[in-house]
């Protein structure tokens, strides 16, 4: 199982513009093209799972995730915001990279929970601030990807 | 989509959170070890949350929800290319018609789970 096979390049955004978590968390769920109603209950979701503690997981990265009945299956997303944005991060530091993460309560596949933790390794790799930081277009984010996964 | 569904829904995801959380399985050590959660704190704040939504419904609405509750299953489940996901059977073809907005409270003829089908 590799990151790469589940984002889709439409979902891959490296011009997020929202100015404040909410409206963060808003865009990327817009990135998964759900109706409005669900967008809905996947934000008040996320939100609630921000208000457990945040998914600013350090080094300038967030991995907001949760399970809803709105999706049929694992949905992932991607947002890069040039300047950082206040997120209540582990490290107190401004957010730039986003990493969006959807599944139904129940999955056939269980793929949930292993992709949030390769994204979480991911996010440890000490150059990978950097090479987020130097992205060009979403398909220079899908081979980073491809890339860490060697 | 019918105000309570989205109620039903909300709850429904919110228990699955908490189940996430109060498990022993990899999604309870994953939130402690990468996220630094308080996990008794967050499932008491999800509990909270679980019980003032739940106060939201409809009396009758509110029984049948414990009704599944107590036998430890899903009080709403997911319809999909036509298969109620409680039970994993059919759901009649009139009734799927009927229920893809979603606008009315609908539940299964088979299981009595409420159902919830997936836009798009
Ligand atoms: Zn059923």
């Amino acid at each position: 199982m590799e990151l790469r096979e589940f984002f889709d390049i439409d979902a891959v955004s490296l011009d997020v513009r929202g100015e404040t978590k909410d409206d963060i968390l808003k865009e990327l769920i817009a990135l998964l093209k759900l109706d409005d109603k669900s967008e809905g209950i996947l934000f008040k979701m996320l939100k609630r799972r921000e208000n457990l503690g945040s998914t600013g997981i350090g080094r300038g990265i967030a991995i907001p995730h949760c399970r809803s009945l709105v999706v049929n299956k694992l949905r992932v997303a991607f947002g890069r915001r040039a300047d950082g944005v206040e997120y209540n991060a582990i490290d107190n530091q401004p957010v730039h990279n986003f990493f969006l993460i959807v599944a139904p309560p129940l999955e056939v596949s269980n793929q949930y929970l292993p992709v949030l933790g390769k994204l979480a390794q991911f996010a440890k790799d000490p150059e990978i601030t950097r090479r987020l930081a130097e992205l060009n277009s979403p398909e220079e984010f899908l081979s980073l990807l491809e890339e860490k996964a060697k | 989509m019918h105000p309570q569904l989205e109620l039903l829904l909300q709850i429904q995801d919110l228990k699955a959170q908490r189940r996430e959380l109060s498990e022993s399985g990899g999604g309870r050590a994953l939130e402690e070890q990468e996220f630094n959660i308080d996990l008794d704190e967050a499932v008491t704040q999800l509990d909270a949350r679980i019980e003032e939504l739940k106060q939201e419904l409809p009396p009758q609405v509110r029984s049948r929800v414990e009704r599944f509750v107590e036998t430890g299953g899903r009080p709403v489940v997911s319809v999909i290319n036509g298969i109620c996901y409680g039970c994993f059977t059919a759901v009649s073809t009139s009734s799927v018609a009927d229920i893809s907005r979603n606008d009315a409270l609908n539940y299964c003829e088979n299981c009595g789970r409420f159902l919830y089908v997936i836009p798009g």
